[in-house]
């Protein structure tokens, strides 16, 4: 993190210019970017992924299924690192000695619902275009990734003592509430049309 | 002591949970409102 430039803050100065700039674009310049990048939607479908995807449906069927698997992961990491933060879970174990723990877990299963959900993307790319519920996931899932590896992980790296507890108990719940929302939207996305 | 990832974290956080708390209650809105 550049903390020289920004002074002792910085991360807090980032948080709050990223919230700003996500409500000013969403204000301003939403819809014509949304019209510009239709193109690319139509260059997914053609594209060889896009019609394995759209033609043959056991493909599509087994792709699926990883990105079910991959999600289904991230769901229970999030549910045992943050049940742990919330005192729900495991409250013999230390923090420092579970979270750390669910990292690479993590780390594998976002890799694999990603990869899976590019492949899922190409051969929909005409429906999800079109969805306003598509565009909340995405919205979603990059709160997610920058929350988790730019304010959850660097948090859990500090010595628990020198912590607020209530500061651990807002960002799990916040962790599994976002989770919790990609998970759902996706599904949505299913649901529809 | 607060420091700048704890108020990063209360910032994000809450606007995280706002968010969220907001949208899924227009959903249940609207389920209720599902006539």
């Amino acid at each position: 993190m550049p903390t020289s430039i920004l002074g002792p803050y910085t991360r807090t100065i980032v948080a709050v210019a990223l919230v700003a700039l996500t409500i000013v674009f969403s204000l301003t310049i939403r819809v014509s970017v949304h019209t510009s990048i239709e193109p690319f939607f139509d260059w997914m479908t053609a594209s060889w992924i896009g019609y394995i995807g759209t033609t043959w449906g056991a493909a599509f069927a087994f792709i699926e299924a990883f990105h079910m698997i991959g999600l289904a992961v991230i769901g229970g990491t999030v549910l045992v690192s943050d049940g742990r933060l919330l005192g729900l879970m495991f409250p013999d174990q230390a923090v420092s000695a579970i979270a750390p723990r669910t990292y690479r877990i993590f780390n594998w299963a976002l890799i694999l619902t990603l990869g899976t959900g590019v492949f899922m993307a190409c051969a929909v790319a005409g429906k999800i275009y079109f969805l306003k519920v598509f565009w909340y996931k995405m919205l979603a899932l990059s709160a997610g990734i920058l929350f988790e590896y730019g304010i959850r992980r660097p948090l859990l790296a500090k010595e628990p003592a020198g912590i607020n507890p209530w500061v651990l108990k807002l960002t799990a719940t916040a962790s599994i509430m976002v989770w919790f929302t990609v998970a759902a939207l996706g599904r949505w996305i299913g649901y529809s049309g | 002591k607060l420091d700048d990832i704890q108020i990063a974290a209360i910032v994000s956080s809450s606007v995280f949970v706002l968010w969220f708390a907001i949208y899924w209650f227009f959903q249940i809105q609207a389920v209720r409102e599902l006539f």
